[in-house]
Parts: structure tokens; sequence; C-alpha cells
């Protein structure tokens, strides 16, 4: 590992100085997967900024009935908060859907959302990668890409984003709140992530100097009826295969509304737009769900050895908004 | 679960001799935290070894430059193959295996160079300094490539098969039912908590003190001698804490390494491997690809099996000749049949070095024997029970080696008694979300679940095989104290998570009962006391065991003649007065036989033991999820020493089966493993591993010590087939490999 200098941010502006004027510095929230990277030797800063004490670690609602989630909140407190079991049950069983009891007490919410991919090539620094290694190219196309992208992807990247949380978020239409060079600023959660296109390096449209101090998920009222599934490779303690954040507003056996997302088919948290289009106004009915699933996935562009995430990726959004008309 | 009355020993009884569940004395430390494992060890004015290690699965070297490194602070020694003093190479059963890469490297992770600096992370970062030049070439990644094209890179001079035994018995291969199946299984990996790490201190006479987590003491200090260029007892090994092994440690690690830094610094060494070196610092099970045609009579009676078993040994030898030998003898597996043709191959490859594990050569046939008596009972008509019962061998039986079964065999008898097992309740809707597949994934509510029920059947030989002067040495002294006769057993026997330590003061308890012993201390295990050979092949209770037992017989015949002498003294005095009693004894089993090199036909064998497993699954076939619903077990271990011990073994060793079967594999892609973490490779949790119902038989081995049986791999080889024959129930699928994944299973 690089030796690096630490230090602990006092407050918001002064984190942002420290990292605006040193391209090779970086925020360090709970440590989960950037001192993994660390280890690696895939990141590689010569300074942290430690910003997981910063005042951002409360969850509160607004008087119009919006969360708000500071950045510095551990997932597990987030999981357990009353408000976030009552209100989006699909963000909490996200969290506890990802990693371990252990991990999930230490990482944050801003570093949730800014974990880097688990491709295998991205992790081993004696392959070429565009993400971390422009031009170099991408081994996963003709490798192994089991659990890569299926949607989304580009010649240059294919892989995933891993966050549970994220998808859960971005089916919510939640906001980022930043500070930044310029002072705050906010983002809806679908733009803060880019797709990949001929440049992989970022995964989003961060400047390195940006801090996450909040999300803030407006208050929908149809969110308690929302789930979130995820098929994983055993029961506890592993990235998705494929995952679904859903919520279901139902009349009449008529859908009124509704937000889909998905997980690890793309390179970002998939918001689901066409689904959603399709379902709205249509029967709540198995019919319309696959229908509805068929809109969304037949953008995929699967790879050799990741079919199978296409007709998965189907079943679990059937399966989630059957089993939200039952609820 | 467990279905047995455990009996009292024979002779004199014991509170906590044999067939007593006796608490393990390292457990409240294991539990708490407290024991000390070898990466634990300690010694202030120590310093820290680091290894550079090849990237390249096949590369020359052209030259090491580690000048850089020594340049660094805190740097003390930077060693490479020039500064072995000894013998370069070391191996198991080959030595070729360089302790340091000479002229080129054969696998991903091979070492190259050692640092020895004031720091881990100076080590490290010197050993990241030390400059390599490379000529990449080209890697042998395909088995039955480099087995059988002669046009393939030779990874090692003598040609790329280290091992091809055939069995050849009969000539009938022609049946009115015939089924042929390819089968793969994945590499899987042992994955022991403890990381390989140890401690070596220079001694003042030019030796070494070694504290290592190993399995076989004796074995590593008969080949870091000859490296260090040291005679034996110039090198002197202690057991260090070890935690798990599962063959992982038969091989070396960082034992020579370590030695060579303390004799170079003068200074205690200490080198500790993190998890993801761990990977690349031992070896793991073959991968096996495997064909296989079985022969059959309409009624589902077996005619012949012919079988092909491809063993991808990786990059060095390690103990792959032995696994070869078991995959060979055992490739039919626990059934009578009269014709046979099995060839077993272990290859060389650029792949990961792969060796011992838990059940060793016997798992992989194991799957592929069971994956096809189960195509047989389709197209015979029969049930899976009902095949396996019709072939199964019993004592009186003959191995397709032609070896005599001539100790209890009850297979047709525990297949019955698994099968009257009650079947769990179904699970459905409504059901905790933590019984259904997927778990706490809430994948499903229990809509697109389908059950399936399946069977498994193993045999695994105990002890070692194949003409090996197998044997085990203990001592054992009884001396007075205020307390009354105290027992210390002494053994080199390696405790690996096991229960051995128990095992032995249990049977010391009983032996030394009219001694008046009732206090045993184990001995640390070192290399001042005779070998006790490896604590693997589910040999130890047998052979340290038999040991321990006959050094106890022998201290009390010189007791019973003192008391004899003496009749109006308790035993107390007797030890008092004319105590302590020592004796050491090494104690053998039979002797087995080499196996014909053409037709595999010999007495290769110590003992025989069974296993049996049901499965039963839940599979999300939308999802493409599988909850093993439960796993039932009879086992038969000829004599229960242990029920608390051996429960845990059956449970550990079923899980690992489970493993096997639904996620465990070390993906290599090009000679490079891609998931060398825990977070990428896993292994079943307790969410993942269902409740046990077993039962335990105790049908006595005469030839054994108490009539006991090895127990800890069987039920590592019959659950795999089992749980894969349950999800082939409850989808339909062909499914052919293990591990088996949501992607095989999930319908379109």
């Amino acid at each position: 590992m690089r030796p690096f200098v630490y230090e602990r941010a006092e407050e918001a502006r002064s984190a942002v100085a420290a990292v605006a004027d040193r391209p090779d510095a970086m925020y360090l929230g709970g440590g989960t997967n950037l001192v993994d990277l660390m280890r690696l030797g895939v990141a590689e800063p010569a300074r942290l900024v430690d910003v997981s004490r910063l005042p951002y670690d409360t969850v509160g609602v607004r008087p119009d009935g919006a969360l708000r989630i500071g950045a510095a909140v551990r997932n597990s407190d987030l999981a357990a908060h009353p408000a976030v079991r009552r209100a989006h049950p699909l963000l909490a069983q996200a969290l506890l859907a990802g990693a371990s009891g252990q991990v999930r007490n230490m990482a944050t919410v801003g570093g949730n959302l800014l974990q880097r991919t688990r491709c295998a090539y991205f992790q081993d620094i004696t392959k070429p990668c565009n993400k971390r290694n422009p031009g170099s190219g991408c081994p996963a196309r003709e490798g192994d890409h089991r659990n890569l992208a299926i949607i989304g992807h580009s010649e240059a990247c294919v892989a995933t984003h891993p966050s549970d949380m994220a998808v859960a978020l971005a089916a919510l239409d939640a906001v980022v709140h930043l500070e930044g060079r310029d002072g705050p600023r906010t983002l809806p959660l679908t733009e803060l992530y880019r797709l990949p296109g001929d440049d992989p390096r970022r995964d989003t449209v961060l400047d390195p100097a940006d801090l996450i101090t909040e999300v803030t998920v407006p208050a929908l009222s149809f969110g308690g009826r929302s789930h979130y599934r995820k098929v994983r490779d055993r029961a506890s303690f592993a990235f998705a295969v494929v995952s679904v954040a859903a919520a279901l507003d139902v009349a009449g056996g008529v859908v009124r509304d509704c937000r889909i997302a998905f997980g690890a088919i793309a390179p970002v948290p998939w918001r689901a737009r066409r689904a959603e289009e399709a379902l709205r106004g249509a029967p709540a009915t198995e019919d319309a769900f696959a229908a509805a699933a068929r809109a969304e996935l037949g953008q995929a562009r699967p790879l050799r050895d990741n079919a199978f995430k296409v007709p998965l990726a189907r079943n679990l959004l059937v399966r989630t908004l059957t089993e939200l008309v039952v609820a | 679960m467990t279905g047995i009355d455990t009996r009292a020993a024979e002779g004199a009884r014991s509170a906590q001799g044999i067939g007593q569940s006796a608490p393990r004395p390292d457990g409240v430390l294991k539990v708490t935290g407290e024991f000390a494992y070898s990466s634990d060890l300690w010694l202030d004015d120590m310093v820290w070894g680091a290894t550079l290690r090849s990237p390249h699965p096949s590369a020359l070297i052209r030259s090491i430059d580690v000048g850089p490194a020594l340049a660094m602070p805190g740097v003390l020694a930077v060693l490479t193959h020039e500064d072995v003093p000894g013998d370069p190479f070391y191996g198991l059963e080959r030595r070729h295996q360089p302790v340091l890469a000479v002229d080129r490297v054969r696998y991903q992770g091979e070492p190259v160079a050692l640092v020895a600096a004031d720091h881990p992370e100076r080590a490290r970062r010197a050993a990241a300094a030390i400059v390599v030049d490379y000529e990449v070439t080209e890697a042998v990644t395909d088995a039955r490539r480099a087995a059988f094209d002669p046009a393939c890179p030779r990874v090692h001079e003598e040609g790329n098969v280290l091992r091809h035994q055939p069995v050849r018995t009969g000539s009938v291969f022609e049946a009115p039912v015939v089924v042929s199946g390819e089968y793969e299984v994945g590499m899987q990996d042992q994955a022991f908590l403890g990381p390989e790490s140890g401690l070596a201190v220079p001694a003042e006479d030019g030796g070494v003190d070694l504290y290592i987590a190993t399995q076989w003491l004796h074995v590593d200090r008969d080949q870091i001698a000859p490296c260090l260029g040291l005679p034996a007892e110039k090198v002197r090994l202690t057991l260090a804490g070890v935690g798990g092994a599962f063959g992982a440690r038969e091989d070396l690690s960082m034992q020579v390494h370590a030695c060579m830094l303390a004799l170079r610094t003068g200074r205690p060494v200490k080198i500790v491997y993190g998890r993801e070196e761990s990977f690349f610092g031992h070896v793991h099970r073959h991968p096996a690809r495997m064909r296989y045609e079985h022969g059959a009579t309409r009624d589902g009676r077996l005619v012949y099996v012919k079988a092909e078993i491809l063993l991808d040994g990786g990059a060095y030898c390690s103990s792959s000749p032995a696994v070869v030998g078991n995959a060979a003898s055992l490739g039919v597996g626990p059934y009578e049949v009269g014709n046979v043709a099995v060839d077993a191959y272990g290859v060389y490859t650029n792949n990961p070095p792969c060796g011992a594990m838990r059940g060793f050569g016997a798992v992989q046939a194991c799957f592929a024997y069971e994956s096809q008596m189960d195509l047989l009972a389709e197209a015979c008509g029969l049930s899976p029970v009902e095949i396996r019962r019709r072939n199964a061998v019993s004592q009186g039986s003959h191995l397709i080696t032609g070896q005599l079964i001539d100790a209890p065999a009850p297979l047709a008898d525990m297949l019955t008694e698994l099968e009257s097992f009650p079947l769990p309740a179904t699970t459905g809707t409504g059901s905790d979300l933590r019984d259904l597949p997927g778990g706490v994934s809430q994948t499903t509510r229990g809509e697109g679940v389908r059950r399936g029920v399946g069977y498994g059947v193993g045999i695994k030989n105990i002890c070692f095989s194949e003409g090996f002067d197998d044997y085990s040495t203990a001592r054992v002294r009884v001396e007075a104290t205020p307390d009354g006769p105290h027992a210390l057993v002494h053994t080199a026997a390696a405790e690996v998570g096991q229960g051995l330590v128990t095992v032995q003061a249990q049977i010391a308890r009983t032996e030394l009962a009219e001694l008046g012993v009732e206090e045993v201390t184990l001995v640390p295990a070192d290399t001042s006391v005779g070998s006790a050979g490896s604590s693997s092949a589910s040999r130890q209770s047998y052979m340290t065991g038999g040991a321990v037992k006959t050094a106890c017989e022998a201290v009390r015949e010189r007791f019973r003649e003192l008391a004899a002498g003496h009749p109006g003294l308790s035993p107390a005095e007797l030890v008092e007065r004319f105590g302590p009693l020592e004796e050491t004894r090494e104690y053998r089993h039979r002797p087995t036989r080499p196996m014909d090199p053409l037709t595999g036909q010999g007495d290769s064998h110590t003992q025989l033991a069974l296993c049996v497993h049901r499965a039963v699954v839940d599979v999300d076939v939308e999802l493409g999820l599988v909850k093993v619903v439960e796993l039932a077990a009879v086992q038969d271990v000829g004599r229960v020493l242990n029920l608390l011990a051996l429960e845990g073994q059956i449970h550990g060793g079923s899980a690992q089966g489970l493993g096997l079967a639904l996620m465990e594999e070390v993906q290599v892609v090009d000679g490079r493993v891609r998931n060398p973490s825990f977070t990428d490779y896993l292994i079943p949790t307790i969410l993942d591993m269902p409740p046990m119902r077993m039962s335990i038989l105790e049908n006595a081995d005469p030839a054994a010590p108490y009539g006991l049986r090895g127990a800890g791999e069987p039920p590592t080889l019959s659950s795999t087939p089992a749980i894969a024959a349950a999800v082939r129930a409850a989808t339909g699928r062909p499914l052919p490999r293990v591990p088996i994944r949501p992607q095989d299973i999930a319908l379109p």
C-alpha cells in the first residue's frame, strides 16, 4: 500500500479545501471499500481526509415528509430508522441485503454511493482495465463477465455498480446534496452516476472535491408498498447477481403509479423508466408486469456468459410487483 | 438429533474417558478470542518477513535486482534462490518445488524473493521494490490438453502427466442398460480462517526453532532441514495455534522462508500471510473433469463401469499422486461391480498447485459416480435408494482393486435407515424468510419454489494407503502429585481444530484409570518426540489415538507388575514410590500395498469408511436459488470416542460438501485466480447451512483401536452429490457440474 497522510476533517468547507487543491487526495468515509482498494493498489491516494466524523450523522423527516439522511449515517443506523422502515421499506430492505452486520456498522451513506465496481479486472492491477487505466482495454468483454452488465455498458467497460442502497434510492427519486468548490448544490441521484461510454474512468459526474453531505428522499404516498429483492450466490454477505427495487400504487386493479430500479445489471443503479411508463395505467397483472419488464430489458445487450440475467431480471421484477399487488 | 446411546468404555470407567462428550480444553479460549494462534506469535526483538510472488502463471526470469529493496530503510535482508543454503527444492512426494523460483515461474503467486524488515509494511514495500525481469511464456491451463496433446508445452521436463493410475478388472463391457455422462468439479479452497503464519528463531547452535501452524511437524522438518543445509536435529519445530487446516497445511508455505531469513539476519522472523496471499500460499482441491459410463442389467445390477478421471494438479506435484490413487481405487464408489476400466490422471498445468483437501481425490469421483447412479436408477425405473441398495458393498465384498472389505460395511442398512427418516415439512407462503431460497434477501414468499430430495453415498479410505509406512508415536508419563497420579501425554500430532487433544486425554484417562489418573496434561506438540504422522486422512484418532493407547498400556503393564509385588500399596502410593512411569511407543496400522501400475490391483487401503446423505432442497426455479432445507446423514464410525466432537465433524464435513455443491469455487481464468478474498470466494454461512438429522452407527472395525473408524472426511464426500441430486430432482436439469450457480438453474 502506498503511504498516505491521514487527516480528520472538522467541517465541510475545510474538507473540500483540503481535497480541492490536491489531485491525489480523497475523502474517507467508513473505509469499507476504499481501504480494500488501497490494499489492492487500485486506489493510491497520498492523502485521506476522513469525513466520517462530520456532523452529517442524523436522519430526520422534513415537514413535507421528505427524509433527510446525513451522508455520514452508518448503513446499520439508516436501515433501523423507524421513519425509513415505515415510509420506505424498500430502502431498509436494500440496506439489510448488503454486506454483513459488521460492514454495515462501518459503511456510510456517502461512501456506499461512491463504492467502486467489483469487476475482477478492475481489482487486479496486473490486468488492463479502461476504468483504472484508460485505453488499456477491457479483458472482461471476452473474459470472466458472468456477473457484469447487460445494459448501459459500452465497448470500453462492462462493469456493474455494486450498491444495493443506491438502487432503492434511484427508485425513490433521491436527491444528493453536495458541498463543492463553488459551494453547495444538489443533484438527482440518477444524474449522479454516468454511463461509461468511451470514458469509463469516472463512475459519477462529481468533481473529486465534491463532498456528499446529505441525501433527501421525497415523500412517496405509496412508499409503504415497496420492496427490494435481491438474487445472490449465497443467503447473506454476497453482492447481487440481480436486484430490484420497486414501489407500486394500485387502485381498482390498475397501476396508478410505480417506481422501479434494477441493481447489478448496469454500470449504474438502473432506473427502469421504460418499464414504469409501460405500467402506468396498465392492469396490475402478471402479463402486464412481464410486458413492462420486456419494455425495459429489450435494450439489454448481454455478453457471452451473462444472458441469464435477462430472464432473471424479468422474473424478479414480475415476482416483486405481483407480491406488491397482493400486499 | 442423534440416534445413538453413548456406551461406556470397556474396562475401568472414567468420567471423562472415551465415549464421553468431554469438553475440549481449547474450546473456551477459542470462542472467547483468547486462544493464541500462530498469527499471534510475538517476540520483542523479532522482525518481519514478506514474500515477493510471481504475477504470471508462466514466465522465464531474466534477472532479479534486489538493490532497490536493500536500499530501503529498515530492511535487513533480501533473499533470492541464490541464498538458499541447501537443497533449493522441496516437496511432499517429489522434491521439485523451488524454495524460491530459480529461472522460471510456473504459477501465479509462486514465491520469487524474500525480505526481512523491522516492520511488516516496510517488508512488503521492499518486496514490491524488487525488480524482476520476466519473459512471459505460454501458460498451460487446460488439463485435458496438458495430458493428451503431444504438442502442449511441458510444465516439467518429466512430462505433464504426473501419474496415470488404471484400474482393470473383468472383461464384460456390454450391458442391456447403459448410462453415461461427463462431470466437472470446480477448484475448492480449504478456506481456513487462520492464515499461514509462523515464527522462526535462530538458535545458538546454528540451528533454528520454528513455531508453526502445520498438519505434520516431522514432514515439515524433513523438508526444511535439507533446504537449510542443516541436520534434522538442528531444526526444531513446535506446533503453534492452528486456525483450521483441511489439507491446506500439508505442504510447506513460509516455513523455509522464515528460517532462511532468521538464519541470515540472526533475528527472530515472523511471517503472516494476509487473506489474499493465503489463497496463493496453499494448495487447493483438484478441479476434475470426468467421463463415466455405467452398464447394468434391467433390474439395476451393475455390470461394468468405465471412467476417465482427470485431475488438474497445477504447477507442482504436492500430494497429487496419492490423490490420483484415491480417485482410481475408489472411483466407482462402494458398489459391487465385476468389470471395471478406470483411468485416473493427475496433470501438471500452470494453474494454482492442487493437493490435499478433506476427501482427497475421493470427493471428485463421488460426485460423478453418484450422479451416474441416479441416471441408472431412472433408466431402470428404480428409486435412488433402491439402485444403491441393490449394488451396495458389504463385509465380504471386494473393492475394484481386489481388496477384501473385511470389516463391517452395512451400506444397505444405512440407506434403509436414511430413507426412513421423516421428511421435513413443506415450506411455502407464510414461512420464515430464512427458510426460503434467497433467505433474508426476500426473493420469494414461496412462489416458484419446488422441492427436491436427493441421496448420496461415499466411501473414503482412512489412514495413509499404498504401502506408506504410516505410524504415530506417543510418550506417556505418570507421575505423583499432591492431588494423586498425573499423566503427561506427549505426541507430535497436530491439533488443527478437530479435537484431537480432547480425545488423547480421554484415551489416557480410560487406559490409566486403574492407576488413579484423572488429570491428564497434553505436552505441546513438537519434534522432540517421534513423528505422529499427518493430521489428515481422518487418521489421528486411529493412529495417534492408537499410539497413546499403546503407550498407556505399556505404563499400565509396569504398574501392574509393581502392584503385584507390593500388594499393600494404593495406586497413588505405588506411583509416588516407583514413579515416574514413562513409556514411549510407536503405533502402526496393518501394512498396505501399492496399486499395480497397470491393473490397480492390490490391498492398498488400511480402513474404509462409509457415509450416506439425504438432502432436501427448495429451489426457486425462476430465480435459480437453492435453499438446503435439511441434510440427513448416517455414518458408521465403528466406535464413538467423543459424541460432541464427532457431531461437529459431521456438521462441518457436510457444510464443506454443501459449499462445493452450491457456491465454493476458486475461479481461475488463464491461470490467474479471480477471487482471492472471502468477499468473492463464497463459503456457506449459518444461513446457508440447514439443521442436520443424523444417525451414528458403531459397527466396530476389529483391526482398529477401540474398533473406531476415522470420521472427518466421509461426510464431505456424500453431501455434495446428495445436494446436486436434490436440485436435479427439483428442476429436472442435468447439472453435470458443481458448484451449481443461479445461472445453471434459472428457467427462462
